[in-house]
């Protein structure tokens, strides 16, 4: 048979998940869990100044089945990883998660031949979507890091790319 | 129903709060047995962020662990680096330059209010109050830009070093930090105005939480924790070191013993800093930062030392073996919240659970420091 | 003040008491006793209005425990005691020792840190808790249990503190390998 007798399905299911993603992409809830230094910076970026309510990201939010981002900010020690990956578990799908600041990416400088107590990395535990490095990232690479997942999530850029002077 | 259980003595409960929980102020966990809404006990549950600082410090050389110093109290990390660097320095026997022991103590002292803004920001925000929180990091934000323009560093400082300084200051930090300083002196009536005049924090705070001196005596609390207990101990009068001496300042005590009293210490600390970074930046003399001459190794002579600084948490104390080789033998470090927080298990007893977390917002805890 | 500590210590007979250089030490007087002795120094300290700044450990695995010298003749040196076995090659092992160290300080008056220490045997590291009397010492008792193993006799719960429940590791331990 030919393609042309077929007509368009009534109900389209991909321009929807467009819209769910753009919907998504534009209001991203974050979870409330600063695990170190990071976690500073990162409500330095929620606060005054940087104010991530400008890019939709600022609906903090403690419980993790109210969630769709997990920023992992800070080191995961041994004794906290069963507890970060509970919380991972906890969030509804879909989710996202950003590894901020290099203890969450890597160590970071708490690694070290011998060294016993910490989870070199989150993504040891879970997937990651986006690594932001610093120790601790400027507030300014907390939002590029949620603008590079809103990315993700549309398949396009909302804002501008700053361009390195 | 309750009746029953009530006499059947079954009604306390066990209430898990944390790691991960918006009022313990990172990953603390405190295990609760409640009775009703009231605590019967509390047992704090520490060791979430521990990050082997101390074994850290003895596998690397004594400059390779100064930046280890910031990541300890990330709040107060000025204080921390001076705490570190002094010991190695009273070991050694290296001479700091003058200017340079003025520029530690202006530094120190506007991380020092930093750390207090945040905290002030945070506790409101303990309590519910969420607005105060953003004008704080507001003006957070002007220290940290003055930080950053002579330590490279938003928050993990790591900017002084053995014998002196990593960076000189300019005209333009100079200018900047009076600009400041006139900025904060307005805005503090304002946050009396918001905050402290408030009818709801006052009720939160007056005799809520009440730390007997004695009780502080007996689990070491030091800082702001027994200064609000009436127990006039600063470390920078106490036991004066680099250039506190000539300066002048109070140390502001309250008797009361309540989270009211711990609120107001560290309001006036504030105030005290301030009048501490005027006279320091009046009476900045000209000349090195650095001494003519630093050992290039680094090498204390065998034996043990200690060395106590005024963080704004409290008395941070580092207590370190040298077996007279480039590395630490053994590097102990006292954190001030550590102590502050044991007691929390005692003076919760009985408190209803909102007032415990007020308690626990004016302890001021930072959790890294208390695992290190 | 440091007169008068040294001669309310003198009954409890330490193994040494010194007088130290603070400007270059940081801490006035170095007290070093047995195992014995350690509640009653700290009820002594108690008395006098001292607080317990932290306790913590040291592990001298194949070294010479560092002290400081005493100065004064007649004192028995344990320094000396402690060097001689190390020489002594078959004693070694029996003499490697591990060492708690208590830091005192006090909030008024006069200013004097008092450090009181005690060494102790490798193969057997105990000493008795002095929490009962310091409740402060609870919490750091713990955490020299966890980094060094060190038994504190009496210790209502000496579960890991900062290490995971289950650890049976002690990281600070000089033998420590992962």
């Amino acid at each position: 048979m030919g393609k042309e007798d077929l007509q368009p399905a009534i109900v389209q299911f991909a321009p929807l998940d467009k819209l769910l993603a753009l919907g998504r992409a534009n209001s991203l809830w974050p979870m409330t869990f600063g695990l170190a230094c990071c976690a500073i910076e990162m409500m330095a970026a929620g606060a005054a100044r940087f104010d991530l309510a400008r890019f939709g990201a600022e609906v903090f939010r403690p419980s993790p089945r109210q969630c769709d981002v997990m920023i992992v900010a800070g080191t995961i020690s041994k004794k906290m990883a069963p507890a970060v990956q509970t919380l991972y578990d906890q969030m509804p799908e879909p989710k996202w998660v950003i590894a901020m600041g290099n203890c969450a990416i890597s160590g970071g400088p708490f690694v070290f031949e011998g060294q016993y107590g910490i989870v070199e990395g989150a993504d040891k535990l879970f997937p990651v979507d986006i690594f932001i490095p610093g120790c601790p990232p400027r507030p300014e690479a907390l939002i590029e890091g949620i603008l590079e997942l809103e990315e993700r999530v549309t398949g396009y850029r909302r804002w501008p790319r700053v361009e390195a002077v | 129903m309750s009746d029953l259980a009530r006499s059947q003595n079954q009604e306390t409960f066990v209430l898990n709060l944390g790691p991960q929980h918006p009022a313990t102020h990172g990953v603390l966990r405190v295990k609760l047995t409640m009775d009703g809404e009231y605590i019967a006990e509390a047992e704090p549950v520490l060791g979430y962020v521990h990050r082997m600082h101390e074994k850290m410090g003895e596998n690397r050389t004594w400059a390779q662990f100064m930046p280890n110093t910031a990541r300890l109290d990330y709040l107060g990390a000025l204080s921390y680096n001076h705490g570190y660097v002094k010991i190695v320095e009273q070991a050694m026997g290296i001479e700091v330059p003058e200017r340079a022991e003025y520029l530690r103590v202006i530094t120190v002292e506007l991380n020092r209010i930093a750390s207090h803004l945040l905290w002030f920001g945070a506790f409101v925000l303990d309590l519910g109050g969420f607005t105060p929180l953003l004008y704080a990091f507001d003006d957070r934000e002007h220290i940290l830009d003055l930080l950053e323009s002579v330590t490279g560093a938003r928050l993990t400082f790591c900017y002084f070093r053995f014998g002196g300084l990593y960076n000189d200051i300019d005209d333009d930090f100079i200018t900047g930090s009076r600009a400041f300083i006139k900025r904060l002196r307005k805005r503090m009536p304002e946050y009396h105005d918001l905050v402290t005049k408030n009818v709801i924090l006052i009720t939160r705070l007056k005799d809520i939480g009440i730390l007997p001196a004695e009780m502080c005596r007996k689990y070491g609390a030091t800082g702001p924790v027994l200064r609000g207990s009436g127990v006039n101990y600063d470390v920078r009068k106490n036991e004066p070191y680099s250039v506190y001496p000539e300066l002048d300042f109070d140390v502001p005590v309250y008797s009361e013993c309540d989270s009211m009293a711990r609120y107001m210490v560290r309001m006036d600390e504030m105030e005290q800093s301030m009048r501490i970074i005027e006279q320091a930046l009046d009476k900045l003399p000209a000349g090195p930062i650095m001494p003519e001459k630093v050992p290039r190794m680094l090498k204390p002579e065998p034996g043990d030392y200690y060395s106590a600084v005024e963080a704004p948490r409290g008395t941070f104390g580092v207590r370190v073996v040298s077996d007279g080789t480039n590395k630490a033998y053994r590097l102990k470090l006292r954190s001030p919240t550590f102590s502050n927080l044991s007691l929390f298990g005692e003076a919760s007893q009985g408190m209803l659970l909102a007032d415990a977390l007020a308690l626990m917002g004016s302890l001021d805890l930072v959790i890294p420091e208390i695992d290190r | 003040m440091i007169a008068d500590l040294k001669s309310e210590f003198a009954p409890l007979a330490p193994v040494a008491i010194i007088e130290t250089d603070y400007q270059v030490k940081g801490y006035h007087l170095d007290v070093e006793v047995g195992a014995g002795q350690v509640v009653a120094v700290a009820e002594l300290l108690d008395r006098r209005g001292f607080f317990l700044e932290s306790i913590t450990g040291v592990d001298w695995l194949g070294k010479t425990p560092i002290a400081n010298q005493v100065e004064a003749a007649g004192e028995p040196a344990a320094v000396a005691d402690s060097e001689a076995d190390a020489q002594d090659g078959a004693a070694e092992k029996s003499a490697e020792q591990m060492e708690v160290v208590y830091d005192y300080n006090h909030t008024g008056g006069e200013l004097c840190r008092v450090v009181v220490r005690c060494r102790l045997e490798r193969v057997k590291p105990e000493i008795p808790t002095i929490c009962q009397l310091i409740p402060g010492a609870n919490w750091h008792e713990r955490e020299t249990h966890d980094f060094f193993g060190i038994k504190f006799l009496g210790h209502p719960d000496l579960s890991p503190l900062l290490l995971p429940e289950d650890a049976d590791f002690h990281p600070l331990l000089k033998d420590f390998k992962v």
